[in-house]
């Protein structure tokens, strides 16, 4: 295989300019991991039209978000242990045993190993990156139009059956993403669509405004919600230190988290929650014999850590090589691409390989940056939580405004995202995800541009859809992620007798 | 009691957006059949795409029409509405934006937010004229970003 794109890569990444805006990035992603309510969307959101801005070349952009992305998925252990409030969706697992260590005064290790783990996690995940990407990359290559429209559609179906509790709302989310990308100009025909005779819309909905005003926007009003149910108290640190043994114990539990992350994050759509839900569920069923776990095991701490770390580089896998994202977050980075006017593919690992590359390459020096940072500096992260909503939330919101006016130098701009947010508001309310709507929005065009190509080869015939053996096997695969977890469910709940039935 | 009419009204609120959306789904999918083009290089053209996405939101809409699943509970009282002062607030500071520029209204949206957060007036205010300082000076100066000055202060600085 050829990794020359890695060798350009680190060229690129340890360029001065890159290298310090890795190390910003990792500082920022791990704030922005630590606070709660904010995670590495809504960071990543806030942050890329201001990038954009500032004219970096794409590459660095790229950088700079993927050190946020990673230094989050470092940064939410923090506020999930010390505080028990998960500073991100992917840190959620990691309070159920991490807060009750930290009770049991034993802040400082539990912050130790999951920060080990962490760093374990990103690195496997990192190496799966480099080696699997250019193999899926060179598979891809041979993808015309038919495929690609039913691998759009396989993303689909895996989102809807593993992201979120309600699957009808998972997809309905979609449907709402791909609809809000139908508008604006049709390249094909030329046709307006769904402009109502506005010039503004000409061009489309703008990502920058529908993403700050999906997430930021919408999350400012639920954090006002959750801020009336009172203050936070923070526990003590405590003794920073790692012991051999607690090293060893857990080593198992890291390697499997691991590879578990890895796993969930290449499948199309399920980002962190999902990876350490998984992981820890697994890693529960596997060691926890003496019923330790939920009450401060070390292993129950370090699985889900080491899944949410893997789980983000492996993100990057779909999104480089298929111009799919792996997750919510790689989904806006795909946006950020797009904003670029690059469309991610296989090509992009033969024709921009300082792109790829310098991401890739970014990664490993990020995990040993993120390292260096967490493992010394935890205590001064760990302050940050004292920073109260009413200097959070303001900052927040003047980020959203400045990032949306600086990439459109329009009011209108601000009173759509507005909008946008109050619309993102309720349906979260209702118990909708965001993300599949940004997922729906960056593929929509994709999926429509290759639906029309591939019937326009075959003259309008349908079959075009079922001929290649990649796409049936795709089919195939959409299928069985769409029907095999409900069909599963039945067949052992079948399985059990009436008296276990919960 | 309390609980089950919650659920109630949970369940009421999530088939209200459902009729929504099923509305929605009919006037996108009138609209995408409408759409006027004299020439396409295939087969399907402008419109199938976005007929097809509304009979997929229709059927989705109908399901959870019938399953309605659950959300949050909505929000009174005084968390309303603040609820309601947020958005508010960052649309007045949207308006004020090129009148009086970046500085004036993000002290005046920092400080309203800072307000509705529970800070009392004088931390609000503090905050809020720290918070548009700082802010002004990291995008305006450090990293150059375009932002208003204001148009009273412009006109002045012209005259």
């Amino acid at each position: 295989m050829n990794f020359d794109y890695l060798w350009t890569g680190f060229a690129v990444a340890l360029s001065w300019q890159n290298l310090l805006i890795g190390i910003i990035g990792c500082f920022l992603g791990t704030i922005i991991g630590a606070l709660p309510a904010i995670g590495p969307i809504n960071g990543i959101a806030l942050l890329l039209p201001i990038a954009y801005t500032l004219g970096l070349p794409p590459e660095s952009t790229m950088i700079l978000l993927a050190a946020i992305y990673s230094g989050s998925e470092y940064g939410g252990r923090i506020s999930s242990i010390l505080l028990n409030v998960p500073g991100d969706a992917g840190a959620v697992m990691t309070a159920l045993d991490g807060n009750p260590l930290a009770r049991q005064g034993r802040a400082g290790e539990a912050l130790m190993i999951s920060g080990l783990s962490s760093f374990v996690g990103g690195i496997i995940g990192v190496v799966g990156l480099t080696l699997f990407a250019p193999f899926l990359a060179s598979l891809a290559i041979g993808f015309g139009p038919a495929e690609y429209f039913v691998l759009m559609v396989f993303a689909f179906a895996t989102l809807g059956s593993m992201v979120g509790s309600q699957p009808v709302k998972t997809l309905i989310g979609c449907v709402l993403g791909l609809m809000l990308a139908t508008v604006g100009l049709d390249p094909t025909s030329g046709a307006y669509r769904f402009t109502f005779d506005s010039p503004e819309l000409g061009d489309g909905i703008d990502f920058v405004v529908l993403v700050i005003g999906l997430f930021s926007i919408s999350e400012a009003m639920l954090m006002l919600e959750s801020h009336a149910m009172g203050a936070a108290v923070i526990g003590k640190v405590g003794r920073t230190f790692v012991r051999w043994k607690d090293i060893v114990f857990t080593t198992g539990a890291t390697l499997r988290g691991s590879i578990i992350g890895f796993v969930v994050g290449v499948l199309p759509g399920t980002g962190a929650s999902v990876a350490s839900a998984v992981s820890y569920t697994l890693e529960k069923r596997m060691s926890d014999s003496e019923g330790t776990f939920g009450k401060g095991d070390m292993r129950g701490l370090a699985s889900p850590e080491a899944a949410n770390n893997s789980c983000a580089a492996g993100a990057f896998v779909p999104m480089l090589t298929l111009g799919v994202p792996g997750s919510g977050t790689t989904a806006v980075m795909l946006g950020a691409l797009m904003l670029y006017n690059i469309q991610p593919g296989p090509q992009l690992f033969a024709e921009r390989p300082e792109i790829v590359g310098g991401l890739i390459a970014s990664l490993y020096i990020g995990n040993v940056l993120l390292l260096l940072l967490n493992i010394p500096f935890v205590g001064i992260f760990s302050r940050l939580l004292l920073l109260p909503n009413w200097i959070l939330v303001p900052g927040i919101l003047v980020l959203s405004v400045v990032g949306v006016y600086s990439t459109h130098a329009s009011v209108e701009s601000i009173i759509l995202m507005l909008g946008i947010g109050c619309l993102g508001w309720v349906l979260r309310k209702l118990g909708f995800d965001m993300a599949p709507i940004i997922l729906g929005f960056v593929l929509g065009k994709v999926m429509e541009v290759n639906l029309r190509n591939a019937l326009a080869i075959s003259g309008g015939e349908l079959s075009i859809l079922f001929q290649s053996y990649i796409s049936l096997i795709l089919w195939v695969l959409a299928l069985f992620v769409a029907v095999g977890p409900w069909a599963l469910q039945r067949w052992s709940r079948r399985g059990r007798s009436p008296g276990m039935v919960e | 009691m309390d609980a089950h009419r919650h659920a109630a009204r949970d369940r009421l609120s999530n088939r209200i957006a459902a009729i929504i959306l099923l509305l929605f789904s009919l006037l996108y999918g009138y609209a995408g059949s409408v759409i006027e083009f004299s020439f396409s290089s295939d087969p399907l053209g402008p419109q199938v795409f976005p007929v097809m996405l509304a009979a997929i939101l229709g059927l989705l809409s109908l399901i959870y029409l019938f399953v309605p699943g659950e959300g949050e509970a909505w929000p009174q009282g005084t968390v309303l509405m603040r609820c309601i002062a947020l958005p508010a607030l960052v649309l007045i500071a949207a308006l004020l934006f090129e009148p009086i520029g970046f500085a004036g209204a993000m002290f005046v949206m920092t400080t309203g937010i800072a307000r509705i957060f529970g800070a009392s007036w004088k931390t609000s205010l503090i905050g809020g004229f720290l918070q548009a300082a700082v802010w002004y000076v990291i995008f305006g100066y450090l990293l150059e970003v375009y932002l208003p000055v204001g148009e009273l202060f412009a006109t002045s600085r012209r005259g």
